[in-house]
Formats: C-alpha cells, sequence, structure tokens
C-alpha cells in the first residue's frame, strides 16, 4: 500500500480504479497518532531506553563519571563466582518463604473472618489495609526499634517473661525473621482484601447446595473456598513472588547507617541490596546492571514456577485431566473385561 | 480558521518532542544555574548557613557573580555522579566527602586549583589535608573543607564510680596507648558492669586505622593492606571485643541507644562524634563529658573537601569564592554551626572556637582537637580504599556478632580483596 501510493502513477490509477480508498493512510491517521505519542515519547525515554541502557552497561565496567571500557560478558562471569552474590539470593529466598507463607494462610484466614462478619465490616477492612498505605521507612523505623538488642521492645518483653533476650539484629536469622516479620505485616491486609474480593465472587449457590448435600464448614472451604479461589491465590502468589525477590528497603533501613547495607554478616543483604550496593555504594554500575538481569531471570523463573504449581490455564487443565480420568477408567474396564473374558475362556478351556 | 483540534495536537507533540530532547540534552555541555549565578552542591550540614547567604546576595571580593547553592539530601555522590555522566547541568562547585580518592582516576573531570592559584593560600592549611586534595599526577583536585582529627571522649560519673582520675591530662597519662586502654576498660567494667570502650567492633579498628601513617595502599599502587598494621589493628578490635568491651551496636539506633543509657563509657572517636553522638543521643549527659589525648597518638577520621567542575562557568569566580569560604576566619565560623573542625590552624585559636563548652564540663575540647590535628602523620588514601576497607570491616563484625574465627576471618576477607582488587584493574 504504502509503497504504490509512493509512485505517482500507481497512486493515479490507484484512485482512479478505487475511489473510496484513501491515498495515505498513514497521513490520515497522524492526528490520532499524535494523540496517543505522549505516552510512547514518555516510555520511551524514561521506560524503554533506562532498560535498554542497563542491558549496554552490563556489558561494560563504568565507574559512574569517565569512559565505560567494554568488557563483555566479565560481570556475568564474575557474578556466577561471586559468592556474595549468591548469599544475597538465598537470603532473599529465605526471607521470601517466610513472610510469603504466613501472609498467604494469615490472609486467607482473616478475608474468610471478614467475608463471615456482620458488624463493622468496613472498619475491620480498612484496619487491615492501613499498614499497607503506611511509609515503609516509618514502619521499619518503629519495628527496627522492636527488635533492638539494647532497647527493644520485643527483648524487654521476653525478659520480662523470663525467656532471656534474642540479638535479633545481629543474629543471621534473627535478622531474616525480623524483616520476614515487617513484610508479613504491611502485606497481610492487602492480600486479605484481594481474597475478600474472591471470595465475594463465589456464587452462593454453591454453598447452599453444599449445605444441602450435608457438607461440613471444613469440606466447605477445602472443597468448595480454595478450588475456586485458585486464579485469586495465583494472583497473590505471582505478585508475592516479584515483591518479595525485590526486598530492599527495609533492611536498608534497619542497617542503613553504614556502607555495609546488609547488617551483620550480610545476612539480611538482599538481591537488590546487593545490586543498589554494587551501583550505587561502591559505583560499579555495570556490575549493579548485571544483577539486576539476573533478578530479572530470577523472577520470570520463579512465576513460571508458581504458575505451574498452583494456577495455569485452569479450566482447559481440569478438562484435560478429567478427559484423562475417563480414559483411564474406560481403559481399566476394557483391561478389566478383557481379563475376565481371557479367564473365562481359560475357565471353559479347563473344564474342557 | 483559528485553532484547530489538530493543529493544537500538533503544537503539542512538537512541543514535547522539543521537552524530551531538552531533557536527554543532546550536546550541550554547560554548567547549572544563571549565567550571573554559580551554583553549588552539598549535603546537608556542610556548610555554614549564615556564609552561605552572605555570598548567595554577593560573592566576597568578587563582583557580579553570586552563589545558589543547593543542599542535596541523601545519595549525594551518586546524583553527583549522575549529573557529571549526563555531562551537561552540572554545577559549577561540588562538596567532596573523605573519598575524594575515588575521585581521583576521574580528575579530568575538575578544574586543576593549583592554575587557579591555590599554591599561594596551601601555608594556611595542615599539610597533611592538603595533601589529601591532590592527585598522584600532582594535579589539586579538591579544596580542603573540614578535618575530623581523634580524641578519647569519655564519662567524668563513670571514671568517678571506678575510682578513676578524671582529670583529662590524669586520664591521658593513664592510657597512652591501646593496652593501657584496655586495662582502663576493664578496671571500668570491673567498676560499673556492662561498661564498654567501644560502640563495636569496628569501631576500634576505624580508629586506629585513622592512626596509621599508611593505609591499604602506596602512593605507587602497592597493595599493603595484608601487612603488618593493617594486621595488627584488627587484632587489636578482636581483642577488645573478646575481652568483652565493646557494646556489640550494630546500627545507628543502637549506636544512640548505649550513649543514652550510659553503656559507653569511653569513646575514642572523631571531633564530630561530640555533636552526632552525645550531644544528639543523650542531651541529658551534659557536664558529664570530657575529652583527652586519645590513647595510641593522634588520628583523623572524616572531613571533606571543595571541587571546581570542568564546566564550571567562571572558574576564577569559583575559586574567590571557595577560599574565602574555607578562610581561617570562616572556617571558625562553620565550627559554631554545623561543627565543622577548621582545616586552618590559625582558627584554633580564634575566640569561636576557645570558648569552653558546657557540655563537656566548661572544657576548652578545641585544643584537644587542635593538638591531634597538628600532630596527625596523614596518611595516603588510594581511589580502592573503600573497596578494601569494606571486607575487612564485614568480616570484623561476622567475628563480633556471629563468633567468626578471626583468622579465617582475616583470610576471607584478604580473599575478597584480592577478587574485588583484579576486578577493579588495580592490581
Amino acid at each position: 500500500m504504502a509503497v504504490t501510493s509512493k509512485t505517482a502513477p500507481a497512486a493515479v490509477t490507484a484512485t482512479a480504479t478505487t475511489a473510496d480508498k484513501p491515498p495515505n493512510k498513514f497521513k490520515q491517521a497522524l492526528p490520532q497518532y499524535a494523540a496517543v505519542s505522549p505516552f510512547f515519547i514518555l516510555f520511551a525515554i524514561f521506560g524503554a531506553f533506562p532498560v535498554l541502557f542497563s542491558i549496554w552497561i552490563s556489558f561494560h565496567s563504568w565507574d559512574g563519571i569517565g569512559e565505560m571500557t567494554w568488557v563483555g560478558l566479565e560481570q556475568y562471569n564474575y557474578l556466577l563466582s561471586d559468592a556474595t552474590f549468591w548469599k544475597a539470593i538465598g537470603n532473599t529466598l529465605i526471607i521470601w518463604v517466610l513472610s510469603t507463607v504466613p501472609m498467604l494462610l494469615l490472609a486467607l484466614v482473616i478475608a474468610n473472618a471478614l467475608h463471615n462478619a456482620t458488624r463493622f465490616r468496613t472498619f475491620y477492612r480498612v484496619a487491615y489495609f492501613i499498614p499497607n498505605v503506611t511509609s515503609v521507612v516509618a514502619i521499619t523505623l518503629v519495628f527496627g526499634s522492636i527488635f533492638s538488642n539494647n532497647f527493644g521492645l520485643l527483648n524487654a518483653f521476653l525478659q520480662s517473661i523470663g525467656l532471656g533476650q534474642v540479638e535479633w539484629l545481629t543474629q543471621p536469622w534473627g535478622i531474616k525473621i525480623a524483616i520476614a516479620t515487617i513484610i508479613t505485616w504491611r502485606w497481610v491486609g492487602y492480600n486479605a482484601i484481594i481474597y475478600l474480593a474472591g471470595l465475594q465472587a463465589i456464587s452462593a449457590d454453591v454453598y447452599e447446595a453444599a449445605k444441602v448435600d450435608g457438607a461440613s464448614s471444613r469440606q466447605t472451604f477445602w472443597r468448595i473456598t480454595v478450588p475456586m479461589m485458585r486464579p485469586v491465590i495465583l494472583f497473590t502468589a505471582v505478585t508475592s513472588t516479584i515483591g518479595g525477590l525485590q526486598i530492599f528497603t527495609e533492611s536498608r533501613v534497619l542497617f542503613g547507617d553504614t556502607n555495609n547495607i546488609g547488617g551483620p554478616g550480610d545476612a539480611g543483604l538482599t538481591i537488590v541490596s546487593y545490586l543498589y550496593q554494587s551501583a550505587f555504594i561502591t559505583n560499579q554500575f555495570g556490575y549493579g546492571a548485571a544483577i539486576g538481569w539476573a533478578l530479572f531471570v530470577l523472577i520470570v523463573l520463579f512465576s513460571i514456577i508458581n504458575w505451574r504449581l498452583i494456577g495455569g490455564n485452569d479450566d482447559e487443565r481440569l478438562t484435560r485431566r478429567a478427559a484423562r480420568r475417563v480414559e483411564r477408567r474406560i481403559a481399566a474396564q476394557n483391561a478389566k473385561k478383557t481379563a475376565e473374558k481371557t479367564a473365562a475362556a481359560k475357565e471353559t478351556a479347563d473344564v474342557r | 480558521m483559528t485553532l484547530s483540534r489538530r493543529k493544537f495536537l500538533a503544537v503539542g507533540t512538537s512541543a514535547a518532542a522539543a521537552a524530551a530532547a531538552g531533557l536527554t540534552g543532546c550536546g550541550s555541555r554547560s554548567s547549572l544555574g544563571g549565567s550571573n549565578e554559580l551554583s553549588m552542591w552539598t549535603w546537608v550540614g556542610s556548610v555554614n548557613d549564615d556564609l552561605i547567604s552572605q555570598a548567595e546576595k554577593a560573592i566576597p571580593g568578587y563582583d557580579g557573580m553570586k552563589l545558589a547553592m543547593t543542599r542535596i539530601g541523601t545519595n549525594y555522590k551518586t546524583k553527583v555522579l549522575t549529573a557529571l555522566a549526563g555531562k551537561s547541568l552540572v554545577p559549577d562547585i561540588v562538596a567532596i566527602n573523605d573519598d575524594v580518592a575515588t575521585y581521583f582516576p576521574n580528575a579530568d573531570q575538575f578544574h586543576d586549583l593549583f592554575e587557579l592559584g591555590a599554591k599561594d593560600l596551601e601555608k594556611d592549611f595542615l599539610p597533611w589535608k592538603w595533601k589529601l586534595g591532590i592527585t598522584p599526577e600532582n594535579k589539586m583536585m579538591a579544596y580542603p573543607m573540614d578535618t575530623g582529627p581523634t580524641a578519647l571522649f569519655y564519662r567524668t560519673d563513670i571514671f568517678t564510680k571506678a575510682g578513676v582520675d578524671i582529670d583529662p591530662a590524669a586520664v591521658a597519662g593513664l592510657a597512652p596507648d591501646w593496652d593501657a586502654y584496655i586495662e582502663l576498660g576493664k578496671k571500668l567494667k570491673q567498676a560499673v558492669p556492662g561498661s564498654a570502650i567501644t560502640d563495636n567492633i569496628q569501631g576500634v579498628y576505624d580508629y586506629r586505622m585513622a592512626q596509621q601513617p599508611k593505609r591499604y595502599m602506596t602512593a605507587d599502587g602497592q597493595y599493603i593492606g595484608d601487612q603488618e598494621h593493617v594486621r595488627q589493628s584488627f587484632d587489636l578490635a578482636v581483642r577488645v571485643v573478646k575481652e568483652g568491651l565493646s557494646a556489640n551496636a550494630q546500627n545507628s539506633s543502637d549506636k544512640n541507644a548505649v550513649v543514652t543509657n550510659g553503656k559507653l563509657v569511653a569513646y575514642n572517636a572523631a571531633v564530630w562524634w561530640a555533636q552526632l553522638g552525645p550531644k544528639n543521643a543523650a542531651p541529658k549527659t551534659k557536664g558529664l563529658w570530657r575529652v583527652t589525648a586519645a590513647p595510641g597518638g593522634a588520628g583523623n577520621r572524616g572531613g571533606s573537601f571543595l571541587g571546581i567542575t570542568k564546566y564550571c562557568k567562571n572558574p576564577e569566580a569559583a575559586f574567590a569564592f571557595i577560599s574565602w569560604l574555607e578562610s581561617a576566619k570562616n572556617q571558625a565560623q562553620a565550627f559554631l554551626d554545623p561543627v565543622l573542625f577548621p582545616s586552618t590552624p590559625a582558627a584554633y585559636t580564634d575566640p569561636t572556637l576557645t570558648a569552653p563548652d558546657p557540655f563537656f564540663g566548661g572544657q576548652r575540647i578545641v585544643d584537644v582537637f587542635a593538638e591531634s590535628a597538628k600532630k596527625y602523620p596523614g596518611a595516603y588514601f588510594s581511589p580502592y580504599d573503600s573497596i578494601i576497607g569494606t571486607p575487612i570491616g564485614k568480616e570484623l563484625v561476622n567475628i563480633e556478632a556471629s563468633g567468626k574465627d578471626p583468622d579465617l576471618a582475616w583470610s576471607d576477607a584478604q580473599r575478597q580483596i584480592e577478587r574485588e582488587l583484579t576486578r577493579a584493574g588495580a592490581i
């Protein structure tokens, strides 16, 4: 189309033969393109360019001021043999499990309670959601004083009931538990609200049918609520995986005053903390970008695992599974029949 | 026909495109601010407000130019690097922290202050401080601001309880070196259980290193961070912890807590700690603190600089401004407000500094720090000091926080340093 309209004779013949065809579609659509362009221009500058640039600098060694030097895959090579990087991955995964598992379970319980609540429903919903809109830095400062070794509320409490004190912010597990607690506290309400929305979308008919069939409340929960909530649970699992792999602020604020932002023994060093430390504290921007891309790969990987474990294309999978089950049953029946037949044949043969 | 919708959209789009082009700043190499003003970036609490507001009207001794200063909040260095990387809208003058050597590989981004006449002013400054702003290629990249001489801070009430003479001269005599200081610490701990003489293991190491005449590299690029002077500081820090004299405070709120609750009874620290430590964290201890010469000799930790970027629109005016701001008289004034210890010895006798400090029981603390600043031997800071110091610090924390074997920690730190230095191309 564009090619023909450029050459004058062709254009002439085109207009001559098909009168209703416009001479240049692009020109006609220009105002529309112009109207939507601000987003694309801004996205190109602030979205696409930084992403592409980060790939570019991950192949370079750059201290932020001088010339970039091309090092090829050297940064990634170093990354793979960097013990601190692997430690950061390990820490992130431990903190993620420590925070996400209790968080999602709690959220489901809370959502169920909210769903069944009869009085002050809005109040409870708002109350559970408030931690999520509070500044992470403020939350972390408060939790920092709760977990503090020297003046922490938690230690004061533990001591008052005779359990002695735990050095929360210097012991490797203490640090991880402290960070996981902050994350759980902050996100549990958010997930509960999402679950609540999912619960309310389940038709009451299903529950009534279950009631008629005499299902207990536990059976109803595990056989109806959880399976029907599956897409919602998948959504929260994927979002908390992505969020969990990007944990940063909590350890940054808890141990923020030194260059060592991972806390004692790097026990609170997450992947993003390590990225930040590499790029903005030790000024190795190329290495920081490489860590960023490693994180990207990791997030993709975990999202796929989650998808496979919890969800997938639900309907299709269920029907496929049902079809397989039916097939299996038919096959089993056929096998049984043939076995019976042969047995009968044998029997008759034996009798003869 | 007036402004049609189409025309409006076209104008809007081209305006957006123009703005986008302006943001990327293609090719233009200019400094920030108007043509009659010098832009300056610094962090919070690094200059005296009165002096700056004076210069904002007109730079003294340089007519027709005035200052426009911006206080950059957190991530100061990142923002400076970003501006320099962008090669336009760079401030004319930037403040540089004590990691000044990390800028040396990029000294071409700054004016050589020798060319602007800095040599004539050298005699006014502490010689070791002056040297820190000069690159190995003998280019003066950074002009001295404040310094961070070290001394021993101690709590007189606890010392009295332990039956130790609280007179500064007596304390200095009692703990001339670190061995004697540890003995003193043990005595204090016996009298007042829980007493600590450092906030954490790194406190000892950093301040011991701050007294050494050499650090991690020689000026010609040899790595010496595995040598005796570093190992000795490392072992000393481990010893203080093993004797139970460290408060094991690893983060800022804990560090404040041990000052507030009186656990930290003595601390060998830099002058700025007076403000950050006791004055901020424990205002109730006013009058109970004293300062004396540090065990192990004079030291320096911290202190900052000013650099003039190569994008500067008027380097002569910028130099006139920084040499005025850092004159002995004005440095003395800066000591009062954000508590910056002058790098000009002439300021040490200025009445604003020699006034007795009620927080320290009316002691003239400037005398102690001035003595330390003058006696400090000076040491060479390499561009790689921070990447060498970080693994050592981390391993020290491992020893204190999780009981890691010191020899293993040392060898782990050295292995990590070797890796980092190889990557940085330093060895």
